[in-house]
C-alpha cells in the first residue's frame, strides 16, 4: 500500500469518525437555539446574527402579548381541566419568557364576556404560535436549512 | 406596582391590527430582502383585511 493511498484511507476514516460527533454537536446546537428562540423570541435569529429577523419577531411577538392582556384577553393556565383549555396554554405558553410577563401585567383578570377580551385572547394564542413558528424557523436555520 | 394597562379597541381595529403584527411577523420570517419584506407585508395585509372584512360580509345574512 503506498502512503498517500494510506493516507487518503486514514483522512476518509478519520472523517467517518470525526462526522457523526460533529453532526450531532451542530443538532445539539441547533436545538439549543430552537429552544433559545421560543423562551426569548427573537433569541434565536440574534444567535445567528440575524438582526432583522430578531427584532421583528421580539417586537410583534411582545406587541401581540401586550395588545392581548391590554384587552383583557385568557392568559390559560396549566390548571385548565379540558383539552381546550390545554391547547389554550400550550398555545400561551408558546410566548416562553412573554408568557410570565404576561402573567405579571394581567393585573384586572381576563373579561372574554366582551368582544375584546375575546380578540385578547386570539392575539395571545397567536404570539404564542407566532413564536413557536420563528423558533421552528430559527432551528432549521441553525441546521444550514435554506431559510 | 405594574399599572393595568387597556386597550379600548373596535373590532376593524383589532383585526387590522393583528393582521399588520402578523403579516410582519411573516414578512420578515420569509423574505431576506428588504424591499421584498415589504411587498409581502402589504399583500399579507390587504388579503387579510380583505378576506376578513368579505367573510363579515357573508356572515351578515346570518347575524340575526
Amino acid at each position: 500500500m503506498s502512503e498517500d493511498t494510506a493516507t487518503g484511507t486514514t483522512a476518509a476514516a478519520a472523517e467517518a469518525t470525526i462526522t457523526p460527533s460533529h453532526h450531532q454537536r451542530n443538532e445539539a446546537a441547533a436545538f439549543a437555539i430552537g429552544v433559545a428562540g421560543w423562551f426569548v423570541p427573537g433569541l434565536g435569529h440574534a444567535l445567528q446574527k440575524m438582526w432583522g429577523r430578531a427584532l421583528g419577531c421580539f417586537l410583534t411577538v411582545g406587541a401581540l402579548v401586550f395588545l392581548g392582556i391590554g384587552m383583557r384577553g385568557n392568559l390559560f393556565s396549566s390548571e385548565g381541566g379540558d383539552a381546550f383549555g390545554m391547547l389554550g396554554y400550550v398555545a400561551d405558553l408558546g410566548t416562553g419568557s412573554f408568557y410570565f410577563a404576561a402573567r405579571a401585567l394581567e393585573t384586572q383578570g381576563s373579561d372574554v364576556a366582551h368582544a375584546e377580551g375575546d380578540y385578547g385572547t386570539r392575539f395571545l394564542a397567536a404570539a404564542g404560535v407566532l413564536n413557536l413558528l420563528a423558533a421552528l424557523h430559527a432551528y432549521e436555520a441553525a441546521r444550514g436549512r435554506k431559510a | 406596582m405594574i399599572a393595568a394597562i387597556a386597550f379600548n379597541l373596535s373590532h376593524f381595529q383589532a383585526m387590522t391590527l393583528f393582521a399588520l403584527l402578523i403579516s410582519i411577523a411573516f414578512g420578515f420570517l420569509s423574505r431576506r430582502r428588504t424591499s421584498e419584506r415589504v411587498k409581502y407585508i402589504i399583500w399579507s395585509l390587504f388579503l387579510f383585511l380583505l378576506i376578513g372584512v368579505g367573510i363579515g360580509w357573508a356572515m351578515y345574512p346570518f347575524s340575526r
